[in-house]
């Protein structure tokens, strides 16, 4: 090749960090946007606080002694933080769960439920409703709900002689549909006047009963969960490769899609059974944030994090402050994710 | 020697595929394995590559036993190069190749810049350094399969495994791809390609590997494996085998199906009657 080989090389070693350097930019002005809007975010809601009560309010818990009225306190600490805590890390745990689920299954049309988590949540949610549990007990079941669901069609699955993610998606969309009746099942006998509406209302997916409490709930297995995919990320990549050919390059597939799969569901069973059903974002999100960091999941996957994050605070403020009542969060998010998904399909045919 | 299978056998729950293969290859040759469409070529592959498990005899890879390679030492050695190749997201190039890097650092790390020279060395290697910043999925059959041989130089494996490489590319693309193939070897990587093409291994082999019904029918210098008597063995038709010499004096083996003059459909005709009477 001689010189200029190499400085054609050079050249393009050259290109290439500087888009590294541009993608780093983008990552960070995401960061700065996602604590912009979360910021921004504690001012709003049926009790408005200006930008000045919001920040002594802050300080309120740390010793400061200025003028402030008490409800603006607990608006900040018992209502608005752990409503926008969990907003934050169910987006950043659905769209994360949603970008490996996608890479893993090779396909872009997977949303976090794939295995059933959502559908065994809600079956979980109901039973513990309909016999009278306590919240806390209500989020236990959902979570161990959505937990057994994905167990159960893995285990299934490993018994099929197909390829092992078709079987996955089969055996999933089995559990999928046995949970769903067993939840219509549930809301046919459940009383109507009192349990029916409680079963109702925690399948649409809502922030509005969060507190502290129950984030704390599922905040450990949200963090376990988003930690293992932020570490091991770059991974990801090669089970987007058919198994013969990521297994060549060194990697033992099936161990890494189980500990993915754990680490994906312990993320939207947390984030189910803290908000109930919230569709779409686990779908879209990875998607935009495709376009703008590109398919490397080393970048893609805290990227999708934070637009997830960013993008259900935004929607919870539309939930809350759109009408004089609150909407469900959920419907929010699906009547802007639907459209989405059409144009995604649109494209897809296109090409 | 890089490369070395005594009696492998091999197959799936049912029985063995591959039956007591013995060949072998080092750096500097091109293998081919030729013979028909599900004749044991891939399984064979599969148990190069041990993604499936021996039923008897050994795989020998640059001298060491290949049930005592963990994965991560043998995707040093052996590199898998797929016959057609889609993923599903729009991946860059250079994210493709490198993917090759990933027995290179450990789980926890993304690649570094170290990395990201490798995967440039390697595209230049195989004269596609331009397009490192495309996006995979834009690019034709023949440069994917390019960038997959670059990815192989990335992994810095030694022995090439190709599965039909030739079988999706237009003729321009295949012949292009036959020189990459040529070059490589040149370079000291030892390649294995399996083609349903009994000619190739004329025009890229050092050494051809006949198969049939999983066993070798044939494995040496493609001069003295394949002749008329053996194809017809395993394709069950009549060829010739001719060399003749091209307009700049090369000469050139190629093979060529050959029937009796007469009628076709009587052929056929009696073929079946012979059928029915059995």
């Amino acid at each position: 090749m001689g010189k200029m080989g190499e400085g054609f090389r050079a050249y393009k070693a050259h290109m290439e960090a500087v888009r590294q350097r541009h993608y780093g930019m983008l990552m960070w002005g995401m960061a700065g946007a996602l604590l912009a809007v979360t910021i921004l975010s504690f001012g709003i809601g049926y009790y408005p606080l200006s930008p000045g009560q919001v920040i002594s309010a802050f300080l309120s818990r740390f010793g400061y002694q200025g003028e402030i009225l008490p409800q603006a306190v607990t608006v900040f600490w018992s209502i608005r933080l752990p409503r926008i805590l969990s907003a934050v890390f169910i987006g950043a745990s659905l769209a994360a769960a949603g970008a490996t689920y996608q890479g893993m299954f090779r396909n872009p049309l997977v949303s976090p439920d794939i295995l059933g988590v959502s559908s065994g949540a809600g079956l979980g949610a109901a039973f513990a409703i309909l016999y009278g549990a306590s919240n806390w007990g209500i989020q236990l079941a959902a979570f161990a709900g959505g937990v057994s669901a994905v167990a159960a069609s893995y285990v299934i699955s490993r018994k099929s002689t197909h390829s092992h993610t078709l079987s996955l998606v089969l055996t999933g969309s089995m559990i999928m549909s046995l949970c769903n009746a067993g939840i219509t099942m549930i809301k046919y006998v459940a009383d109507p006047n009192d349990v029916l509406q409680q079963i109702t209302f925690w399948l649409m997916g809502s922030l509005t009963k969060t507190d502290m409490n129950a984030f704390g709930f599922s905040f450990l297995p949200m963090l376990a969960g988003l930690s293992v995919l932020l570490i091991f990320r770059w991974r990801i990549n090669l089970l987007t490769l058919e198994e013969e050919e990521a297994k060549s390059l060194g990697i033992n597939v099936r161990r890494y899609r189980l500990m993915f799969i754990g680490a994906s569901t312990l993320l939207s069973a947390a984030a189910v059974c803290l908000g109930g059903l919230i569709g779409w974002v686990g779908l879209m999100i990875p998607h935009m944030a495709r376009a703008l960091v590109g398919a490397d999941y080393g970048r893609l996957i805290p990227a999708s994090a934070m637009l997830g994050a960013g993008y259900l605070v935004l929607m919870d403020d539309i939930a809350r402050s759109l009408l004089s009542m609150e909407l469900p969060i959920g419907v929010v998010t699906s009547i802007l994710g639907a459209p989405f998904f059409i144009y995604l399909i649109v494209k897809r045919k296109e090409r | 020697m890089l490369l070395e299978l005594h009696q492998v056998c091999g197959g799936y729950g049912s029985g063995d595929v591959v039956k007591d293969v013995s060949c072998h290859a080092d750096g500097g040759d091109v293998l081919c394995l030729v013979g028909p469409n599900g004749r044991g070529k891939t399984t064979l592959f599969r148990l190069i590559l041990g993604s499936l498990s021996l039923s008897s005899g050994s795989i020998r890879i640059d001298g060491r036993d290949s049930k005592q390679l963990t994965p991560r030492e043998m995707a040093n050695l052996v590199a898998y190069i797929p016959q057609y190749h889609r993923p599903i997201f729009a991946y860059s190039v250079l994210d493709i190749v490198m993917m090759g890097r990933a027995s290179h650092f450990s789980s926890f790390e993304t690649p570094k810049a170290a990395d990201r020279e490798a995967a440039f060395a390697a595209l230049e290697k195989v004269n596609a350094l331009h397009l490192a910043d495309w996006k995979y999925t834009a690019l034709s059959g023949g440069q994917r399969q390019l960038i997959l041989i670059a990815r192989a130089i990335c992994q810095s494996a030694r022995v090439f495994v190709m599965d039909e490489p030739a079988a999706n590319l237009d003729y321009a693309n295949h012949q292009l791809l036959m020189e990459v193939v040529k070059e490589l070897a040149g370079k000291g990587y030892c390649i294995v390609m399996s083609t349903h093409s009994p000619e190739h291994p004329f025009s890229v082999g050092s050494k051809a590997l006949l198969m049939k019904e999983g066993r070798v029918a044939g494995f040496g210098s493609p001069r003295q494996i394949i002749t008329p008597e053996s194809l017809e063995e395993v394709y069950g038709m009549e060829m010739d085998v001719v060399t003749i010499g091209d307009r700049y004096g090369v000469k050139r083996t190629i093979c060529l199906p050959v029937k009796a003059p007469g009628d076709i459909r009587s052929v056929y005709a009696a073929k079946e009657r012979e059928q029915w009477e059995v």
